[in-house]
């Protein structure tokens, strides 16, 4: 799909690539997180942590992804969607705090019991946000995940994201059309890296 | 935008339709209510009075009945639905996937009854897999003495409809799953550390569960009433219950329609009460999986290996390849005794014998099953654009009412009401006449013709017509020319189910045909039993080619007639 | 002068009597041209559906009446279709024009007056009819005929055995279960109310009953306990050792036949003497098999065929029940290759043509030869049916 790339993110840092559609930004994602469609083969490795994780199934890669939709499980509340990213054996107050805290920095308190569906877009966002984040994962994936939002909500949401991974201290690589969902960092874009 | 009225020029086929349905039903379970509760006056039965039930509770091997009908009901609907959950969580789209998905057209379109007749050439002790497995292996010279089908529990009879509904059961979910993101939802779900089978259990089907409900309360209804597949399958002392009520209703002594009557009523019963407990139990489940949902665990406890899913795929369709292959050995045999593998002698005379006979089924067949699903399509187009029209003023149709509606011929059993159609039927001298064996067809061809039809208009872009009409100034004309010659690839291939439909029907057309009118599918049934196999086979051949030829052609006319447009070849 | 005015008077009220019963006759016939009747007969035997198909098309040829056969599993079910139809009052346009019928059904039509008739006086070929020598002509089951239903074919309870599976066949019921004993899961009978079932369990009673003469009464005025008792010892004895045990049961002759062929079973019964040379020749049963009776004698009986009193087409019927007498057609339906259904037809009462063509049919490889199919035994009174079929269902639906 596009010619050899070589990319380092340091943890803390946000990498973008950009490119029309069809150019493969998608693919490149689906590729690191262990999610490859079989019609694709890679050639190459993925380090994390300077360990090679090419040879691991998606669930045990520890690398969190974000779509452009939210996809909160429409059939559990606020509090069971974040539960749902913990491990299993962390204990039942632990768990309760967790959630709390994920909610207070999300700004919903109150909202453990309620239905994903009763809330606003930019909520939503910043629930599926803090969901991928509670799992712990070792690197984030972020594939559009502004283009749904609206204008003036973008912003906010853009920078609760940006501030969120810095404070986890994980590398993230971000892939968007629209330059201006990318943070100051490195910007690598695909139309250049062409077959 | 402009509120509209609320009726249009097209509100006659909603309201046509509608009346149609719902009287039918109507009609026909408050007659057959009456008659259970002792009120038939054209017999002569002018009292209500209790006796038919008491009769009916006190028959001989009324619980054994009851007991075959709950296990082989129920039991094949709960395990036709774990299985359905288990491929879609251990097999999605792998090769074993792909195999089921290609094959999900050809094993839906074989019609229930020839299926149950080859089972039974397959499956019995002088069956064809002894046959292929004596005398090497099991050493039997003569058939064994096992007890196979026709056993008395109903366990014969539940493995069948399993085989058959599975498929239904995993169209419907594919259609459904169109509304979840299945790709990215497993995306998420994965990078959260759960594997892949968890996350299709914990995720995407308790969303699938409630989109698929009604289709599995149809499936429970239909596998509680079902007569020609529990004769031929099912136990004999004393048969199912809708097989007993069947053959009350044809009992010299008329004081038997009013004991059939109440039989059927609680066959219904049965099944509401059924579906209730069914209702009651996804509620239940989904409280007590809350827990479970969210403590984390990423592996499924009980592990179902991709192995046995995938062995549940190969098993399904090799049945039934096999089932088809014995059905057509049969029909080419001369001789062929147990335990050899193959005839001793085969034989054209058969097929020629069964086409010159079956000239007068067929010609019945053809002729409502077309009918049928021509009146059908109409009616379809008729209720979806008057949707259309509604629409565009900004009235907003209640399509959840309406589904519910259509599902209904689906949910009540066919014979809890078929005696109330017939009794009214007579009374009006309708009964034996080809247009009310039409009606009694369409009654069930609708339904189907509407599920499929009904997604597939509704993505339509009306735009094109909107500026068709403006080109040619006749709304008529712009539905003609443009709308219907783009939409007929789906149209065909609706009404090819609503034939395949027809085809299959068995108690309409023995209730309100009056005997007049033998179908491929009631003779084959009355052959099922017969002594003679290499007949049978190739009416159950011809009960399975007859839909098959119809979608052949559903699928290869729009094919020709577009050839040249590739944006009509989807 | 007075004498042969006399003469003259007589031979003109003779000549007048022929005239209108030759009259009679062709004027049916003349209203039967372009009638179509639907004769509701059994359609489970491939064999008896060819014949009915030769006969419709040579009715069809020669006298313009269409004959459609709607193939019945079970008579009972046109007698209910029929008995509805009069209780709601169609007494015109009834869907059946002629039925095959005898025993218990031409009971019921005959009590409900479901039946058109008296008519078989009217029919030309009847006076062939072997009234003196075949008693089940005048009493079906002990009802008498009375000339509401045409005799179509003699009928009697045989047995057949796989010679290649065991190498003797059961005399009685008695032996019959000895024969179990040795062969278990190997004999089974089908389940009443069907046809055969009630045959078996008939013949059964007949075999073991104390004093045959109870069963020529009706019912109500036996203890039915006490009469029934040594058949119910018998059927309990043999039910555990019969075919999957006595769980399941057939639904008829032809799918015991289909069993016997697959070697499941080993005894089978028809109510055809020929059945079992037909289906050699069809390749349906192996040439092994071999038809015999019990020695004490079997059940047999007359069928008839008979008119709905609500037919539209009374004269189209009464044409093919009088085809159906004819010696051309007797004769044809005699032929073991064809059918060999044994004729209704006096052979004394036929021309010497056709006496010589019955005599010279030859016998099917498994058929019996009329002396040793041995004797007849008379059906029991109709009443007795339907309560031996309640008392079974009572005790064997479990």
């Amino acid at each position: 799909m596009f010619s050899p790339l070589n990319l380092e993110i340091k943890a803390g840092e946000i990498a973008s690539v950009m490119g029309p559609s069809g150019c493969g930004k998608s693919t490149l994602l689906s590729a690191i997180c262990g999610n490859l469609a079989e019609v694709f083969t890679l050639k190459g490795d993925v380090l994390l942590k300077g360990i090679s994780i090419l040879s691991l199934p998606m669930e045990k890669r520890r690398i969190g992804i974000l779509f452009q939709d939210d996809l909160l499980f429409p059939h559990m509340s606020i509090a069971e969607n974040l539960a749902f990213a913990l491990p299993q054996k962390m204990a039942r107050n632990k768990r309760k705090e967790k959630i709390k805290e994920a909610l207070e920095r999300a700004d919903l308190v109150g909202f453990d019991k309620r239905d994903p569906a009763t809330l606003s877009g930019g909520q939503r966002a910043r629930v599926s946000l803090l969901r991928s984040l509670l799992a712990e994962p070792e690197a984030l994936l972020l594939d559009e995940p502004f283009s749904q939002l609206d204008q003036e909500l973008r912003e906010q949401i853009r920078l609760f994201v940006f501030e969120s991974i810095r404070e986890m201290d994980i590398p993230a690589l971000l892939v968007s059309h629209d330059p201006r969902d990318c943070p100051p960092g490195e910007i690598i874009n695909l139309a250049n890296q062409r077959m | 935008m402009i509120r509209g009225k609320k009726s249009s020029r097209l509100s006659i086929f909603p309201a046509f339709t509608l009346t149609c349905f719902l009287s039918a039903i109507v009609i026909g379970l408050v007659s057959t209510w009456l008659q259970a509760f002792g009120y038939l006056p054209s017999i002569g039965f002018k009292h209500f009075s209790l006796a038919s039930w008491v009769q009916l509770f006190s028959y001989p091997g009324f619980g054994s009945s009851l007991r075959a009908t709950l296990i082989s009901g129920i039991g094949a609907t709960l395990l036709a639905l774990t299985i359905t959950f288990t491929l879609f969580a251990a097999s999605f789209q792998n090769r074993f996937w792909r195999l089921l998905k290609r094959m999900l057209a050809p094993l839906l379109a074989v019609p229930h009854a020839a299926f149950a007749i080859g089972f039974l050439f397959l499956a019995a002790p002088s069956g064809w897999i002894l046959r292929l497995l004596s005398p090497t292996i099991t050493g039997f010279q003569i058939p064994p003495t096992w007890s196979i089908i026709n056993d008395a529990n109903g366990l014969g009879l539940m493995v069948v409809l399993v085989m058959k509904e599975v498929p239904f059961l995993v169209l419907i979910s594919l259609g459904a799953l169109g509304q979840v993101d299945v790709t990215r939802s497993l995306a998420v779900g994965r990078s959260l550390g759960y594997e892949t089978t968890q996350v299709w259990y914990k995720i995407i089907l308790p969303q699938l569960y409630p989109k698929i409900r009604l289709a599995v309360f149809a499936v429970l209804a239909y596998s509680l009433a079902v007569v020609d597949i529990a004769q031929i399958l099912g136990p004999t002392v004393p048969p199912t219950l809708a097989v007993q009520v069947f053959r009350w209703f044809y009992d010299p002594d008329l004081e038997f329609r009013l004991l059939g009557s109440a039989g059927a009523t609680l066959i219904l019963l049965l099944v509401l009460v059924s579906m209730g407990l069914l209702y009651l139990l996804e509620k239940g489940v989904q409280q007590i999986l809350r827990i479970w949902l969210v403590n984390g665990q990423r592996r499924p406890g009980l592990s179902v290996s991709v192995q046995l899913s995938n062995l549940i795929v190969m098993t399904i369709v090799g049945v039934s390849c096999l089932v088809i292959l014995v059905l057509l050995v049969w029909s080419f045999t001369w001789r062929w005794r147990f335990p050899d593998f193959l005839p001793q002698a085969w034989s054209f005379h058969f097929w020629e014998k069964g086409l010159t006979q079956i000239n007068e089924p067929i010609r019945n067949t053809i002729t409502t099953g077309i009918t049928a699903s021509f009146l059908a399509i109409i009616l379809v187009i008729g209720c979806l654009e008057n949707e259309v029209l509604l629409r565009k003023r900004g009235i907003k149709t209640g399509t959840g009412r309406i589904l519910l509606l259509i599902y209904l011929p689906l949910l009540i059993p066919q014979i809890a009401f078929l005696f109330g159609i017939q009794v009214t039927l007579a009374t009006l001298f309708l009964d034996g006449i080809w247009l009310s064996l039409v009606w009694s067809h369409l009654l069930f061809v609708l339904p189907y013709v509407f599920l499929s039809l009904g997604p597939v208009y509704r993505s339509y872009d009306q735009r094109i017509t909107d500026v068709a009409v403006t080109l040619c100034q006749s709304p008529w004309k712009a539905f003609l020319k443009v709308k219907l010659p783009m939409l007929l690839r789906p149209v065909l291939f609706s009404a090819a189910i609503g034939f395949s439909v027809s085809v299959a029907q068995y108690l309409p057309t023995l209730f309100v045909g009056a005997g007049r009118y033998d179908t491929i599918t009631t003779e084959a049934v009355s052959l099922a039993s017969g002594s003679d196999r290499r007949i049978v086979a190739v009416y159950a051949l011809c009960q399975l080619l007859t839909p098959l030829l119809v979608f052949l052609s559903a699928l290869l006319i729009p094919r020709f007639y577009f050839r040249n447009k590739k944006g009509l070849r989807v | 002068m007075k004498r042969t005015s006399i003469l003259v008077l007589l031979g003109l009220m003779l000549f007048g009597t022929v005239t209108v019963f030759a009259d009679d006759w062709s004027v049916i016939t003349k209203k039967a041209r372009g009638q179509t009747i639907y004769f509701n007969a059994w359609g489970g035997s491939d064999v008896i559906n060819d014949y009915i198909r030769w006969a419709a098309d040579e009715v069809n040829k020669r006298y313009k009446v269409t004959v459609k056969h709607v193939k019945v599993t079970d008579i009972g079910d046109v007698v209910s279709r029929i008995l509805a139809e009069k209780s709601a009052n169609r007494d015109t346009g009834g869907s059946v024009d002629l039925i095959w019928i005898n025993g218990e059904n031409f009971r019921a039509m005959k009590d409900n007056k479901l039946l058109f008739g008296p008519f078989t006086d009217k029919l030309p070929n009847y006076r062939l009819v072997d009234v003196e020598n075949k008693p089940t002509v005048l009493f079906d089951f002990t009802t008498p005929v009375d000339h509401m239903e045409a005799p179509w074919g003699m009928a009697q309870l045989v047995f057949m055995v796989d010679t290649a599976r065991a190498d003797w066949h059961p005399a009685n019921m008695n032996q019959l279960l000895r024969f179990a004993k040795e062969f278990p899961g190997r004999v089974t009978y089908p389940a009443p109310p069907s046809f055969f079932g009630t045959t078996f369990l008939k013949q059964a009673l007949l075999e073991l009953v104390i004093d045959r003469e109870t069963l020529y009464q009706p019912v109500e005025q036996s203890d039915f306990n006490l009469v029934t008792a040594p058949l119910w010892k018998f059927l309990d004895e043999l039910h555990p050792l019969m075919w999957r045990k006595g769980a399941t049961f057939t639904s008829g002759a032809p799918e015991m036949k289909q069993l016997l062929n697959d070697g499941e079973i080993f005894v089978s019964l028809s109510f055809s003497p020929n059945d079992a040379s037909n289906a050699i020749i069809n390749g349906e049963l192996p040439d092994s098999i071999r038809t015999y009776v019990h020695t004490e004698g079997t059940i047999g009986n007359t069928h008839f065929v008979a008119i709905p009193f609500n037919s539209d087409a009374k004269e189209g019927a009464m044409v093919f029940a009088n085809f159906l007498l004819s010696p051309e057609a007797q004769l044809r339906k005699a032929e073991s290759t064809i059918w060999g259904d044994p004729t209704v037809l006096s052979v004394n009462k036929l021309d010497p043509k056709d006496r010589k063509r019955f005599a010279n049919l030859p016998l099917g490889v498994a058929t019996l030869s009329s002396s040793e199919l041995g004797k007849v035994l008379l059906e029991p009174d109709a009443s007795w049916v339907s309560a031996l079929e309640k008392a079974w269902l009572k005790r064997y639906y479990q």
